[in-house]
């Protein structure tokens, strides 16, 4: 038999928030009201196209907010499934970040506009698409079956539901261990981890599907789901490390999460960074080496002028560069230099979601100008992408001030608190 | 103890890893016992005898296939790649689970990897030798393979650095190299072991060479483990890349049921899920012949369990993702290549694909089967078949309704064809028995490191806590420092 390790007295001591968070949630829900309303203003008094493009911006930050909630929800299961030790003292946190799952949906309907009102600018399948070639409207025709908005609202709820299920479940059984020293939630969580973590996957490729592939009605991937859990995982990585400093910024959490628990987030969002390039890589070769025109077309869309310098950026942004940065222990041990790292992860993960979800608003395989337009990045979108994460993050605050920030009476919390690297 | 306290029932206490009453003494003399013993068991003449025969007939199909031409399978067109190529991707596959268990569970820290690793990475090495083969045999003209590498030459002539083809050649190389290195260097400290017990001239001499002059003094143990974190490290990105290049020999061409881009990280689930599969269906029947059971545990079984189910359960989801887009695609060929896959010709090799891969391991929800060592030894075999079949209906049922309905064609497999398979397993077992039993099946200085006497501040037995500098010690390093 291992022994497990005891939990010392002390490590109780600064998990509980209070109202120190009420300022965060305060100041956020502002700026998420705020930035919200400079965004659909700038919308509105800019006529169709620019309301397009705060469309776009929209989905962007939803889809970003989405994948740390998809990647901390998954994380969750993961734990559980596999039975870690290490992570008990970090799970806490991505436990209440899921629990915004219920925000997510909220922040869809206004997305609804641009899906129901027939005029198709936002998932051109929903509107009079004409296509930037006369064999899409055709192609368009056989996908009329899954791609209609009702049925398209029908699989969004059943996503949410199962996201909402499943976040509500496993935050409730990790609340329910806090109050008893029995083992029984923890049991309970391992027994719904593994065939959750199979309806979440699903949930997660449907769902990047409907949400990003079917931006250009006509290009497919199958890979493209895997992407997108890439991505999440490098967001829920980077947000756990960034969340986990916050905290102990603000006394919070000081002793229990130590430079270990540090190391091993980092060794994970380098894991991550590797794998979403492996993916990304994988994607991008075996569609450039066959050269079909039905899938060629959404890299030529970011090989326009107006993206070109994007997508370099992309493959040494999100790959290279933060691959050579993490890879050192020292930096991954190191305060200021994960802290950097970790942000600057979460930074490229919006500007790879703004990279997939962007170029469709003028591509040229969707009609747009040949050499895609103009470059659209300006104050929209930062202004939308700040404005939902505010209100992310006020929910998430809130929630905060409410639960301990750890799951005091983890069976395994004892393991975690003395958790070393080798 | 009972045998197996699975992790289920109490989340916070794991049964030991090694079981029964076993100090580092009882350890050494359980693995070394496989390799000292004069005689080996009954059971092992009779499946090497079985093994030699089939490599004898490896043999004489390769010496008939060469003087004779590849005419003598049953490759025809369009069925050009036909069973050679099924078989390589098959054994490559195979040879996943040693690099996975030795590198990524390494770095997971999973300690349960300690009973089992050896085993997998000889099983890798072998796996990766049977894989070699079968494109070496198929290009026709064995005596120019070496064209394959880009050796300078007086005729200026290359490879074509463009073709998947050879990229497969530097990366199956690469693994091999990278494994033999893994497997060999973690080998040495038990090496020296049996040299230390060695009884004749001759082994001492030859476990003496090949242990390196290793005396398991601190600073050797201390370079050993620096260049174990190193190998693992380096190996990690290799699990991923070899089978994604095979994936890539498919996917790269415009050939409807190949070219679809979730084949790498799909080909390498599959590969792992069927790794694992073999890892099983030899460790079940070892662990029962050489009396292994205290070191792989059934719990250690009953892991490797999970990582089949979890396998099996990627590889379903690559099946229907790669069904739905075929059909979402919208392309007629796609479509038809997949409709043609599950209600073709080739309908019956579907099904044993889905059944095996997918239905069957569901059986493993189920902690009694999962701990029931003919059913899981079962479900292994099945697997096992399941992925033969896998890379059966992605050659063959792509290939054999070509563009052209003129060009149709049914692959009906040769005589040949068989006796290279039968005989590939026969390569394969020969290899894996001499291992067994010539060399430490289990690793002990590993597996010693995660017993609890090796825990600093353990109130063990362990009788010594000042040993004398010995020459051949046992004493594994701190827990910490392997596991």
């Amino acid at each position: 038999m291992t022994t497990a390790h005891a939990v010392p007295a002390e490590a109780l001591e600064g998990v509980h928030a209070g109202d120190r968070l009420g300022r965060l949630a305060r100041i956020a829900l502002y700026v998420g009201i705020a930035g919200l309303a400079i965004g659909a203003c700038l919308g509105w008094s800019g006529g169709e196209t620019e309301m397009r493009h705060f469309w776009f911006s929209y989905l962007v930050g939803f889809t970003f907010l989405l994948t740390i909630g998809m990647g901390t929800l998954l994380f969750t299961m993961l734990q559980h499934v596999v039975g870690a030790h290490w992570s008990v003292v970090v799970r806490r946190i991505a436990e209440l970040t899921m629990a915004n799952f219920p925000l997510l949906a909220l922040m869809f309907l206004p997305l609804l506009v641009p899906l129901m009102d027939g005029s198709g600018s936002l998932w051109p399948w929903a509107g009079h698409y004409e296509g930037g070639d006369p064999g899409h409207a055709a192609l368009l025709e056989h996908k009329r079956p899954f791609l209609n908005v009702p049925f398209f609202l029908l699989r969004i709820g059943i996503y949410f539901g199962v996201w909402i299920f499943l976040a509500r479940r496993f935050l409730q059984m990790s609340l329910d261990q806090d109050a008893t020293d029995s083992p029984d939630p923890t049991v309970r969580a391992r027994k719904w981890s593994a065939p959750s973590i199979i309806v979440f996957a699903f949930a997660l490729s449907f769902g990047a599907f409907d949400l990003l592939m079917s931006l250009n009605p006509s290009w497919f991937s199958t890979i493209f789901g895997v992407y997108i859990f890439a991505g999440s995982f490098i967001a829920n990585c980077a947000w756990l490390i960034l969340c986990a400093r916050w905290l102990q910024n603000r006394n919070l959490l000081t002793t229990q999460v130590t430079v270990e628990h540090y190391h091993d987030l980092g060794k994970f969002l380098f894991a991550f960074i590797f794998f979403w390039g492996y993916i990304g890589f994988s994607q991008f070769l075996i569609i450039w080496y066959a050269n079909l025109p039905e899938e060629t077309m959404w890299y030529k869309d970011r090989l326009t002028p107006a993206w070109e310098m994007w997508s370099w950026f992309i493959v040494f942004g999100h790959f290279a560069l933060p691959f050579a940065g993490i890879l050192s222990r020292h930096v991954k041990r190191s305060r200021v230099g994960l802290l950097v790292l970790a942000s600057y992860a979460l930074l490229m993960h919006w500007i790879d979601m703004y990279w997939v979800i962007m170029p469709n608003m003028n591509a040229p395989s969707l009609g747009g100008p040949a050499d895609g337009g103009t470059n659209p990045f300006g104050l929209m979108e930062i202004v939308v992408s700040v404005g939902l994460c505010g209100l992310f993050v006020s929910a998430l605050a809130r929630r905060a001030a409410k639960h301990p920030l750890l799951p005091v009476k983890d069976p395994l919390l004892g393991d975690s608190l003395a958790f070393e690297n080798f | 103890m009972a045998e197996s306290t699975g992790v289920l029932e109490d989340p916070i206490r794991k049964p030991a890893l090694v079981q029964g009453d076993n100090d580092f003494t009882s350890i050494t003399n359980i693995v070394c016992k496989v390799a000292e013993t004069p005689k080996p068991p009954k059971a092992w003449y009779v499946t090497f005898g079985i093994s030699l025969g089939l490599l004898g007939g490896l043999g004489a199909s390769i010496v008939y296939l060469i003087s004779t031409g590849i005419g003598v399978w049953g490759n025809n067109q369009p069925v050009a790649w036909g069973w050679p190529i099924v078989n390589f991707v098959f054994w490559v596959g195979i040879g996943h689970a040693g690099t996975l268990i030795s590198a990524v569970l390494f770095l997971f820290r999973q300690t349960w990897r300690t009973a089992i690793n050896r085993f997998a990475e000889a099983m890798t090495i072998f796996a990766v030798i049977c894989a070699g083969m079968f494109p070496a045999i198929h290009v026709g003209r064995i005596w120019v393979i070496y064209w394959v590498f880009p050796i300078p030459n007086q005729m200026d002539m290359w490879p074509n650095f463009r073709s998947p083809l050879l990229w497969d050649v530097f990366a199956v190389g690469t693994y091999f190299t990278v494994s033999l290195l893994f497997w060999y260097m973690g080998m040495v400290p038990d090496l020296a072991t049996l040299r230390d017990r060695a009884t004749t001239r001759i082994r001492r001499m030859m476990y003496g060479i090949f242990s390196l002059g290793w005396t398991g003094s601190n600073r050797h143990w201390h370079r050993y483990e620096r260049a174990y974190l190193l190998l693992a490290a380096l190996a990690t990105p290799l699990v991923l890349s070899v089978h994604s290049v095979v994936s890539f020999d498919f996917a790269v061409s415009q050939l409807p049921g190949w070219h679809t881009t979730i084949f790498p990280p799909y080909f390498v689930a599959g590969a792992i899920f069927s790794g694992f599969a073999m890892v099983l269906s030899l460790a079940i029947p070892a662990r029962e012949l050489w009396g292994l059971k205290d070191l792989i545990t059934t719990r250690h079984i009953e892991l490797m369990c999970k990582v089949i189910m979890a396998t099996s359960m990627m590889v379903g989801y690559a099946y229907s993702t790669e069904f739905f887009v075929a059909w979402y695609s919208g392309n007629q060929y796609e479509g038809f290549a997949f409709i043609n896959r599950a209600f073709g010709p080739y309908w019956w090799a579907y099904t044993i694909m889905v059944s095996c891969n997918v239905l069957v391991p569901q059986i493993f929800w189920s902690k009694k089967m999962r701990t029931n060592m003919w059913v899981v030894f079962i479900v292994a075999a099945l697997v096992n078949v399941g992925m033969w079949f896998e890379r059966f209906v992605i050659v063959v049922s792509s290939l054999n309704r070509d563009f052209l309905p003129s060009s149709w064609n049914y692959f009906t497999p040769t005589a040949i064809d068989l006796l290279t398979l039968a005989g590939s397993f026969g390569l394969f077992l020969t290899l894996f028995l001499l291992f067994c039993r010539y060399l430490p099946q289990v690793a002990m200085s590993e597996i010693k490191g995660v017993m609890p006497q090796s825990h600093p501040g353990h109130g063990s037995s362990e009788p010594d806590p000042n040993p004398e500098p010995d020459p051949d010690s046992d004493t594994p390093p701190q827990q910490g420092a392997l596991a």
